[in-house]
């Protein structure tokens, strides 16, 4: 159904490397608590599949979801408020908290659960890179504490090609 | 006056402004500035409770005498200031949950309850008379008024003339429904007494066992005191019995509110005038510690014409009301000329008409508009045969031989508005005629009666001949006397004087205790916060109030029977769902301008939350557009807007009128609440221009996440 090269089209990118996560959280808690959310809403979440079994061994993979920065997005066309933007410079989606109704709208829009609803303020709250964060330089809250560095934030020119390495040192075994 | 600056809110900005400017470096500053604005937050939002405004005041000195820094020392020193000046404020936000201005969201009082002068909380005893609750309701109002039989009776309604509800279609019959339920409480042997403090010792004296006097004793009687009231008159009332006519307020409902309040021990002394039965000194030896006056205005003005005085035949309404009301039935006269157009020369007309009177004509020199009467009150005088003459001035009394044979007037056209705005009547030039008539009586307003008052000689009196109070606490100039009824504000309304007696109470109270006096006047006490009444939009849009049962003319014609007759029950109950509960929803508009200006949905019709220019209201229509997203609950201020989903629907509800309700749909995988159809309709509709939604799939938040995650996850085996 959907491809990565349609929707991940902001400037920046997070990639995560699943293969070293260990599913602690940390990266959603320090989300959270950067944008001093209760309980409930998570822009950014750690989902578990599995575990199987493979090769008689229970495994398990934790994938990242924050909001991908669509380039054409759903949630910005559903909000009736403009409170749902893309910021022109550098492709991030942003809710204008001061705009927000809460109607929800957004949430119901986007495909991948992305917006998420704050209670306590009664409106949207949803992942922007922590773009305040990036305008002064920094990392999103939630790369910044990945303790297995497995979280990497930038341009799509300077992630990591650590998959293709990895894969490609699978393949030749120099045994 | 009340203050038109909440104080509460005032400081919360102030606090707040001091902890979000950066000023407060100091973090353990900073943390008690954050304290103190909770706790100001808390009396703003009505969760105050006594010890706050001690808590505040704490950590204001703290933040005063433990620094470290200016800035610290500045802001404590502005709370305590703030707290200082306007402790009065803080603890009645926090003893009464109102705040007059209405900035306080949570605390912004009712209209009704703001005009009505005895504070009565109208909603929530509205609430429970529409809950068929009559007993709890008669308590709520008691709580403020201890003659809600009466009232609902004879009570000018103020209320009724702030109800929103007004705005829309016509007012809340608020007065009938007052009646019907302290009436139907009585009738149950349910309007009783709440619990009475225990004997405290201390004697108060009443002078005048009016509404005014009363109010006063019962209040000053349930706080414990021993309270006696001196009447001049034999029977207990003042002009709620000697001036409203028996066909108007019957003697069994005075008689039983009065038999409420002597059964909490007050004692009344009938037959007692003062300065002549008794004088004050003697009273004084008697043990009696504080006094309230409150002997209304039972005088009259004269006409002042000549012929006036020569004719026994010429007397006032005020005195002719009395001798009827205490069982003299003799007619006045065959042929009667009433003069004045307030309710009280209604009243004497309608009087006459009953005492058997063959022709009974008010002379008023203005039109019918300009009448102070009430319209219902004139219209069924006219019903009962009273005729009117308009724009007639009484120039002289005319009589041979002792007796009065006519009133000589001038014909009068409507001039140039007087300083009240009413337009003065000019008589037109050799109008002089004769209205022929055995009787004149002359009702053109009453004054005070101060021979029982003059040993006082420290008693100031105003311009208009009334006492002077101070009129937060009703204190004279005279020590331990407070006054309180028409004797203050000169002839006025019941409803006025139960005001003016419960504010002399506390005052009292007060004095007697030790306790300083209020600089502010008391804001009424908002006695519940009730659920609302859940009501289809199609009933609470039922446009007008019930229409009131009147007794026949021929019998009202003959007899002092009650005129109007009462609602049914049902009538009632139903009345009382049409109320707007103001109490609960402040009518800022923020819902429908988000529904119009931010959603573009536009399904509220609530004209009347426009104060000033009201457009037409419609509830039923909402259903027609809404989609059932719930911005406008999530931005009320006050949860008078809610929506909620229960068996299987989402339901919009305006302070319990059922405004929208739409059919769930699920979340196809996990079950959870996704929202109405016509909801993702409007969303579909926005996004098509996106890209084809996703699969068609209706899924939760977290499932779409769930799945979408599922899709990328690699498990690979082990190295």
């Amino acid at each position: 159904m959907m491809n990565r090269e349609t929707r991940e089209m902001s400037k920046y990118y997070i990639f995560q490397d699943s293969r070293n996560c260990i599913g602690c959280h940390s990266c959603e808690v320090a989300c959270k608590s950067n944008k001093g959310l209760s309980t409930g809403p998570r822009p950014c979440q750690i989902i578990t599949i599995g575990p199987k079994f493979v090769g008689g061994l229970p495994k398990s993979a934790y994938t990242f979801m924050p909001c991908f920065h669509c380039e054409n997005p759903w949630c910005v066309a559903a909000c009736p408020t403009g409170a749902m933007q893309k910021r022109e410079k550098d492709g991030i989606v942003f809710v204008d908290e001061s705009l927000c109704v809460g109607c929800k709208t957004c949430m119901s829009a986007c495909p991948w659960g992305a917006p998420q609803w704050n209670p306590e303020k009664g409106k949207v709250v949803k992942c922007d890179y922590c773009m305040d964060r990036v305008d002064e330089g920094l990392k999103p809250a939630c790369v910044t504490v990945c303790t297995t560095h497995c979280l990497h934030f930038g341009t799509p020119e300077e992630i990591p090609q650590v998959r293709r390495e990895r894969y490609a040192r699978a393949m030749t075994s120099l045994e | 006056m009340t203050n038109p600056i909440c104080e509460v809110t005032n400081t919360l900005r102030f606090v707040s402004e001091a902890i979000s400017s950066g000023r407060l470096v100091h973090p353990r500053c900073r943390q008690r500035a954050e304290e103190v604005a909770k706790l100001v937050g808390d009396i703003s939002w009505g969760r105050g409770g006594p010890e706050h405004c001690g808590a505040i005041e704490n950590l204001a000195r703290s933040l005063v005498e433990e620094g470290p820094d200016e800035s610290c020392v500045q802001l404590g020193r502005e709370i305590l200031a703030s707290l200082t000046e306007h402790r009065e404020a803080f603890e009645s936000h926090i003893e009464t949950h109102n705040c007059p201005t209405g900035e306080c969201v949570k605390l912004a009082p009712a209209p009704c309850q703001m005009a009505c002068p005895a504070g009565i909380d109208v909603p929530s005893y509205l609430t429970l008379i529409g809950m068929g609750r009559d007993a709890e309701a008669t308590e709520i109002i008691r709580e403020d008024n201890p003659f809600p039989w009466v009232c609902g009776l004879v009570c000018t309604n103020p209320c009724e003339f702030m109800c929103v509800r007004g705005r829309m279609d016509e007012p809340i019959s608020i007065k009938y429904l007052k009646g019907f339920a302290a009436e139907r409480a009585m009738s149950e042997m349910r309007y009783e007494n709440p619990p009475k403090a225990p004997d405290n010792g201390r004697k108060v004296c009443m002078i005048g066992a009016g509404p005014a006097g009363m109010t006063a004793a019962y209040y000053l009687a349930l706080k414990g005191y021993r309270v006696t009231i001196i009447e001049a008159l034999p029977v207990p009332g003042g002009m709620m019995m000697v001036g409203i006519p028996r066909y108007r307020l019957p003697r069994e409902v005075i008689d039983r509110e009065t038999g409420m309040i002597e059964s909490l021990g007050v004692e009344f002394r009938y037959n007692t005038r003062l300065g002549k039965d008794v004088t004050l000194e003697q009273l004084r030896e008697e043990g009696f510690e504080a006094f309230m006056v409150a002997i209304g205005a039972h005088s009259a003005f004269k006409l002042m014409i000549p012929g006036e005085d020569d004719y026994p035949q010429v007397i006032n309404a005020i005195d002719l009301l009395r001798r009827v009301a205490l069982g003299d039935r003799h007619l006045p006269g065959e042929r009667v000329v009433i003069v004045g157009g307030g309710n009280v020369a209604i009243d004497a007309a309608r009087t006459c008409i009953r005492l058997g009177c063959r022709e009974v004509t008010v002379a008023y020199r203005r039109t019918r508009s300009e009448m102070p009467a009430h319209e219902e009150e004139v219209i069924q005088a006219e019903d009962e045969g009273v005729r009117f003459a308009f724009l007639t001035v009484p120039v002289a009394v005319e009589g041979s031989d002792g007796t009065l044979t006519a009133l000589r007037c001038l014909r009068a056209e409507l001039g140039q508005p007087d300083e009240q705005g009413r337009r003065r009547p000019v008589p037109v030039k050799d109008s002089d005629h004769p209205l022929k008539a055995d009787a004149v009586i002359s009702s053109i307003g009453q004054v005070i009666d101060r021979t029982g008052l003059t040993t006082l000689e420290d008693l100031r009196w105003s311009k208009r001949s009334t006492i002077t109070v101070n009129t937060v606490t009703m204190e004279t100039s005279v020590e331990g006397v407070f006054a309180a009824g028409d004797v203050v504000s000169g002839p006025a309304t019941v409803v006025e004087a139960i005001g003016g007696g419960k504010k002399a109470a506390e005052a009292i109270d007060r004095y007697l205790q030790g306790i300083p006096q209020p600089k502010w006047p008391q804001v009424p006490v908002r006695r519940r916060r009730l659920e609302c009444l859940e009501v289809p939009a199609s009933t609470k849009m039922i446009p007008s109030r019930p229409h009131m049962p009147l007794l026949n003319t021929d019998r009202r014609r003959i007899t002092f029977q009650q005129v109007e007759l009462g609602y049914s029950e049902n009538a009632v109950r139903e009345e009382a769902r049409r109320c707007l509960r103001c109490d609960i929803c402040r009518r800022c508009g923020l819902c429908v301008e988000i529904c119009r200006d931010k959603m573009g949905v536009d399904a509220l019709q609530l004209g009347y939350l426009n104060f000033d220019h009201p457009s037409p209201t419609d509830l039923r229509t909402t259903s027609e557009r809404c989609i059932a997203c719930g911005a406008c609950a999530a931005n009320c201020p006050n949860e008078a807007m809610v929506i909620k989903d229960e068996n299987g629907e989402r339901c919009l509800r305006l302070c319990g009128t059922v405004l929208n309700r739409l059919r769930l749909e699920y979340c196809e995988q996990c079950g959870a609440v996704l929202g109405p159809a016509r909801y993702h309709d409007y969303i579909a509709k926005r996004t098509k221009g996106v890209s084809p939604l996703v699969e068609g799939r209706s899924l939760c938040v977290q499932c779409a996440r769930k799945i979408a995650a599922g899709r990328h996850a690699e498990i690979l085996p082990a190295q």
